[in-house]
């Protein structure tokens, strides 16, 4: 019985030109996104290499270890042909300095503000956007355009079982929607390989993943669909319905959690975090250079009444110290900056955090944001995407610190010049020795964070778990509703 | 007849349970994105004045106004919280240094990418994706439905003629759904200065023909509806085909432009150009390194002159470098930025074969966030820079702080705190909106497009209908 | 029913006894070929005088619904005419139009309006904007239509209710033509008598009515021609004094059959009759 009825509703869809339509639009949408998503890969990947050559370039024309001038960049992601998320949005590249906090800057999409002005559409929001609205228009007349077909009736004055009318019916339905969906995805793929774009292991399971996601997301479609199909008499009805949620649902909600969560939540902007970190700075500085002076003011204190040669002899015997006494309160004060930096940073992000939490959890309501923040998730182009690049950066930046100054402190080159200001000699500069050339193959190299698996997992599979919630309600909801369905 | 079938059209939009829900959606959406927008202006403002004091109090603390790191910011403005264009998308904050280029860093976006998640709700995205989907779901049946239903062939066993007939469809569901439209687009406008969003008299003028524009773009998508409802039979047929033009339109056209564009014309990679900049500046500074190395004054000099002497020395030095510097970027620059303005053009070009972003560029063009915002916040701080450099140079003796500070303490024994400076000296920075007139020109283009496609649309629905089989 | 109304009564009924003048409504030669090459109609003469009620019968496709199409310019005519009160309706479609009120298979109105709203807009659309509300009250009262039902809308409406509507519509509109395609196909008995009886009436008042149906029984009942139409052709047109003691339903049923007009021979050609 189940079979005859799947037939006929996979015969009804296949024929239908919704089902035309659908797999024209989902197949030409699908492969020009991922045809440009591959493109815009390859592209950020001649970038970053092209970039990565500059970098060591530069590096090697330095002439001390000082003076180097040292940046990173966020690698380009297989994955964001398929899932861009944050890629475009957040900074590609950051500087490298002792003296400087890791900061990401220039986003593609700051960049080319062309490329911004209409943003790339993924297979994410296609999927989101494109395949839900399609998953409305399946299954708004599923039930109530069979009652005003009359063809209800006919099909229940046999000895059918609702249960298994209705089974059948989202059957069919699924296999109309998926097959457009899979058909296209799974040509891409292929293009995705055939055009070079290296898919690891690790890839293929998180582009598993998403098909699965994408499977799960459209179900709940199609399950809200027949659900609110079952519960009302007009196909009409049934689709304005539908079409509400939708809006409210894909459109609306995402965007009003994640703009209500800026209104409950204030966070500081970066300039006055940055001004703030810059005032601190100048301050310590500032003590710093009293403190100093009145140091050398001590010094000079303690030398009074000593004439020219016990001067000299008081002075070289102290000089060592004395620079490394002065050396000591310079780093302290670095370190102070530093650690101060990190705080205020911590402190930002922390109600960064807080707004991410409130808007996200918001935003959950509808499946549309499970489904978007669970595919950037498994993608690795999520929220955290920045704020990971940032802090690895940021250990790279130590271990790039430590290294230059130990290979500073070997070759007894400094950072620039030094002036020396006598009341005898007037002025000198100082350049040390620098007409070296740099050996650079030891300097440590920035690997970009590599996601496990296991934390991919942890972090999508709260809204694996949601979109699995919203379907089983729904499909229970049909049910219900469809056992007590006036069939006049 | 045109009035009796014109006032039919507009009570049965009126009467139908999809124009219920439909008003009430759209109400809700455009009312919540004025809100939105208002709120996120004054967010915006609050932490643009924020970042402003805290700028000013760090300026405020240095004692010498050679010390001075001094930012600006690009200030909020409502129009661009209402239609956000790419001003979330270039950076905000931009340093500023006597000589030399200057870059804007921070865009929106990337401090905070929990907006660049879902993006903001502004009214390009109300008019240009969701009322243009209404609009299809209006209208898909407006001929053809009437034509299942009958009445098509009821209506035309009376005297009625074609052009009649269709015209005062046409203009009833405009009229009908504009009305519908116009109401919150009103109340949104009031809202604005109840929450405390001030808009000057230039602004509500742009806000006013962008809204007209909406609706002109609203009217386009309901004509090109009723003609593909006019040339198909079945109300299914002509909402599948609405709702693939619709896709087109709107998702693919515009993205696919810039695609072909960025394939047709290649512009050099920015990094690969900032690291020449670099490397230059880097040769230049070498290249002075001797003759700093050189520098020496007459033995016996008092020290404080030889200071003076000494930063006048390395200020011509940095001048002159400053100097070659910039000639070097603006050669560099020049290429680049003709390169890309050819892409930009090209594209857009491609792009307003679809209407929807025929719409996009006029009203990102009137409310200032278009791809000229950039240039335009860029060519306000170059301007400033100069009043800055002229201010700094009467203040320090030089503006050309390349790369090179040297600050000067001199020690005495009293202990005593040096006095700070006096922020409030400081010239205020100052960006210059493109004026409602420039702005008019440059969105005269996109509007008249916009004219055009619904005299076509129209038009074409007009003819399609006289050419109906009323059977 | 205002002054206008009953004065033209009045004249149509006195130009009726005077037997003598134009058909109100009348194919001539009318053949219509579709694109695809399909003879819808072939060589079509039929006349309607006032006060007279023709009837075709046919059965599906063949040409019923073409000639009424015809008749209201949704269609042109490969070859031929069709007038309306003497206008040809292809070539002059709206002055036409003014002269006849129509009667669809399953009327379908506005579902957003109600039964007083729809009536308003197509009398309107008819050029009558004269009428009073109780004009229209009167109108679905005399059609049958219970007066709960005048401010409810047309979407909560039975197939009847409906289609008494549309024949408010086509009685108030007062042409003298009247064109009705499969009028009583769906109505439940009670109401296909009531409509017979309205048709009679309205015949009485001097209307030309033409109506296509496949309800032998009714049309032999009250019209005053039958023709039968297959394929397009009119192949038998009777008076209702020759359809005496004749069985209709057999006659039908035999020119379905392809049967030609010489087995009967007491029956004449179509062509022949004009």
């Amino acid at each position: 019985m189940i079979k005859l009825l799947i037939e006929k509703e996979l015969k009804n869809i296949l024929l239908s030109p919704k089902f035309a339509a659908t797999f024209l639009v989902c197949s030409i949408l699908i492969l020009t996104s991922v045809y440009i998503g591959v493109q815009e890969y390859h592209t950020a990947v001649a970038q970053y290499e092209a970039n990565q050559q500059i970098a060591t370039q530069d590096i090697a024309q330095a002439t001390n270890w000082g003076s180097v001038r040292n940046q990173v960049h966020r690698k380009p992601n297989p994955m964001q042909v398929f899932v861009s998320g944050l890629h475009f949005d957040v900074g590609r590249v950051s500087r490298i300095s002792g003296s400087q906090d890791v900061k990401l800057i220039r986003s593609p999409y700051s960049d080319e503000t062309l490329f911004a002005l209409f943003r790339f559409i993924d297979l994410t929001f296609i999927v989101q956007v494109v395949l839900s609205l399609f998953a409305i228009l399946f299954t708004y007349d599923a039930i109530n355009g069979e009652r005003e077909n009359g063809t209800l009736k006919l099909a229940f004055a046999n000895s059918v079982s609702r249960a298994s009318y209705l089974i059948s019916k989202f059957a069919g339905v699924w296999i109309g929607l998926i097959v457009p969906l899979l058909i296209p995805i799974l040509i891409a793929l292929l293009v995705t390989t055939l055009m070079g774009v290296p898919i690891s292991g690790g890839d293929w399971a998180s582009i598993s993943g998403f098909i699965g996601l994408s499977i799960l997301y459209v179900t709940f479609f199609i399950g809200i669909g027949l659900l609110v199909s079952s519960i009302t008499r007009k196909s009409s009805l049934s689709f304005l319905l539908l079409l509400v949620i939708w809006i409210g649902g894909v459109l609306i909600l995402p965007r009003m959690s994640v703009m209500a969560s800026g209104q409950i939540v204030e966070v500081e902007s970066i300039a006055q975090l940055e001004a703030k970190q810059e005032a601190y700075q100048k301050a310590r500085w500032d003590e710093y250079s009293s403190t100093i002076s009145k140091t050398w003011r001590e010094r000079s204190q303690e030398m009074e009444g000593m004439d020219e040669a016990e001067r000299q002899a008081y002075r070289d015997e102290r000089e060592w110290d004395w620079l490394e006494e002065d050396d000591a309160a310079r780093k302290q004060v670095q370190l102070d900056i530093t650690d101060n930096n990190r705080k205020l940073i911590e402190e930002t992000m922390n109600q960064k955090k807080l707004q991410e939490r409130v808007a996200f959890s918001l935003a959950r309501i509808s499946p549309a944001s499970s489904f978007r923040l669970a595919a950037m998730n498994i993608a690795g182009t999520d929220i955290d995407m920045k704020s990971r690049y940032e802090e690895s950066m940021r250990g790279y930046r130590d271990d790039f610190t430590a290294y230059t100054q130990k290979k500073q402190a070997e070759s007894g080159t400094r950072n620039g010049f030094n002036i020396n200001i006598d009341s005898d000699s007037g002025v000198k500069i100082d350049f040390g020795r620098d007409d070296q050339t740099l050996d650079t193959s030891e300097m440590p190299q920035y690997s970009a964070p590599v996601l496990t698996a296991g934390s991919t997992l942890s972090k999508s599979v709260l809204d694996f778990g949601l979109l699995g919630i919203f379907i089983i309600l729904t499909f229970a909801g049909t049910f219900v509703s469809f056992l007590r369905y006036d069939m006049r | 007849m045109f009035k009796l079938i014109f006032i039919k059209e507009l009570k049965e939009i009126l009467q139908s349970s999809r124009f219920t829900i439909s008003f009430a959606v759209c109400s809700l959406l455009i009312i919540l994105s004025f809100f939105m927008g208002a709120q996120n202006y004054l967010s915006g403002k609050a932490q643009y004045e924020a970042a402003k004091q805290e700028n000013y109090n760090q300026i405020a603390a240095n004692t010498e106004w050679m010390s001075v790191n001094h930012s600006i910011m690009l200030p909020p403005q409502p129009l661009m919280a209402l239609v956000t264009g790419i001003s979330n998308d270039i950076g905000r904050d931009i340093e500023v240094r006597g000589r030399g280029e200057l870059s804007a860093q921070n865009t929106r976006f990337n401090d905070e990418p929990i907006f660049a998640i879902f993006r903001f709700m502004d009214l390009e995205f109300i008019f240009g994706v969701i009322l243009s989907l209404f609009a299809i779901i209006f209208a898909y049946d407006a001929i053809n439905g009437e034509k299942v239903s009958g009445t098509l062939k009821l209506c035309f066993s009376n005297s009625v003629s074609r052009a009649s007939f269709i015209a005062g469809k046409l203009a009833g569901s405009f009229v009908g759904l504009s009305i519908a439209l116009i109401i919150p687009l009103l109340i949104g406008c009031a809202l604005l200065p109840v929450l405390g969003v001030n808009l000057s008299s230039d602004e509500w003028l742009r806000l006013g023909i962008i809204l007209i524009s909406g609706l002109a773009y609203f009217g386009l998508f309901l004509a090109l509806t009723i003609g593909i409802s006019a040339m198909t039979n079945k109300p299914s047929n002509s909402f599948l085909i609405g709702l693939v033009v619709w896709i087109f339109a709107v998702l693919i056209t515009p993205r696919a432009s810039v695609l072909i564009s960025g394939r047709m014309v290649e512009v050099p990679n920015v990094d690969e150009i900032t690291s020449e900049k670099n490397r230059y500046r880097f040769q230049l500074f070498a290249d002075d390194r001797p003759k700093m190395a050189d520098f020496s004054v007459p033995e016996g000099t008092e020290p404080h002159l030889v200071m003076q002497e000494f930063s006048k020395f390395m200020n011509e030095l940095s001048e002159e470098r400053a100097r070659k510097t910039e000639i070097f970027e603006e050669k560099i620059n020049e290429q680049y930025i003709n390169k890309k303005r050819q892409q930009e053009r090209l594209a857009l070009s491609l792009s307003r074969i679809s209407p929807t972003s025929v719409f996009s560029l006029a009203t990102t063009e009137l409310a200032g966030t278009s791809l000229g915002l950039q240039n335009r916040y860029m060519d306000s701080a170059q301007d400033y820079q100069q009043v800055y450099n002229d201010f700094m140079t009467e203040k320090t003796g030089s503006g050309g702080m390349t790369g090179f500070r040297m600050i000067i303490r001199s020690s005495d024994d009293s202990g005593e705190e040096p006095e700070t400076i006096d922020a409030s000296e400081l010239p205020e920075f100052e960006f210059q909106k493109a004026t409602l007139s420039s702005a008019a020109n440059r969105s005269l283009i996109d509007l008249g497009l916009l004219i055009l496609f619904n005299v076509v649309f129209f038009g074409g629905a007009f003819f399609a209908f006289l050419k109906y089989d009323l059977r | 029913m205002p002054n206008a109304d009953s004065s033209n009564h009045n004249t149509m009924e006195t130009a009726n006894e005077t037997i003598k003048q134009a058909p109100l409504l009348e194919a001539r030669n009318l053949t219509k070929v579709y694109e695809d090459g399909v003879k819808a109609l072939d060589n079509l003469n039929i006349k309607v005088m006032p006060g007279e009620i023709y009837a075709m019968l046919g059965g599906n496709g063949a040409g019923k619904t073409t000639t009424i199409n015809i008749f209201l310019d949704f269609i042109q005519p490969t070859s031929g005419n069709a007038f309306i009160n003497g206008i040809d309706s292809n070539s002059d479609p709206l002055e036409a139009k003014k002269n006849v009120a129509f009667v669809s298979e399953n009327v379908q109105l506005y579902p957003n309006f109600t039964a007083l709203q729809n009536i308003d807009f197509f009398v309107r659309l008819g050029g009558k904007s004269n009428y009073k509300r109780s004009d229209y009250e009167n109108a679905l009262t005399r059609v049958g239509l219970q007066s709960e039902a005048f401010d409810k809308k047309l979407r909560d409406f039975s197939k009847g209710m409906r289609q008494k509507c549309g024949i408010a519509i086509a009685i108030l509109k007062n042409a003298p033509a009247i064109l009705l395609d499969e009028p009583t196909s769906g109505l439940d008995p009670k109401a296909g008598k009531e409509f017979t009886k309205l048709i009679g009436e309205l015949r009485d008042e001097g209307k030309a009515i033409l109506m296509s149906t496949h309800d032998i029984f009714r049309a032999k009942e009250i019209s005053d021609h039958v023709g039968i139409l297959n394929n397009g052709e009119l192949v038998a047109q009777r008076t209702n004094a020759e359809l005496k003691g004749v069985n209709l339903e057999q006659l039908y049923v035999e020119y379905m059959a392809g049967y030609m007009e010489e087995t009967n021979q007491n029956l004449v050609l179509t062509n022949d009759l004009n």
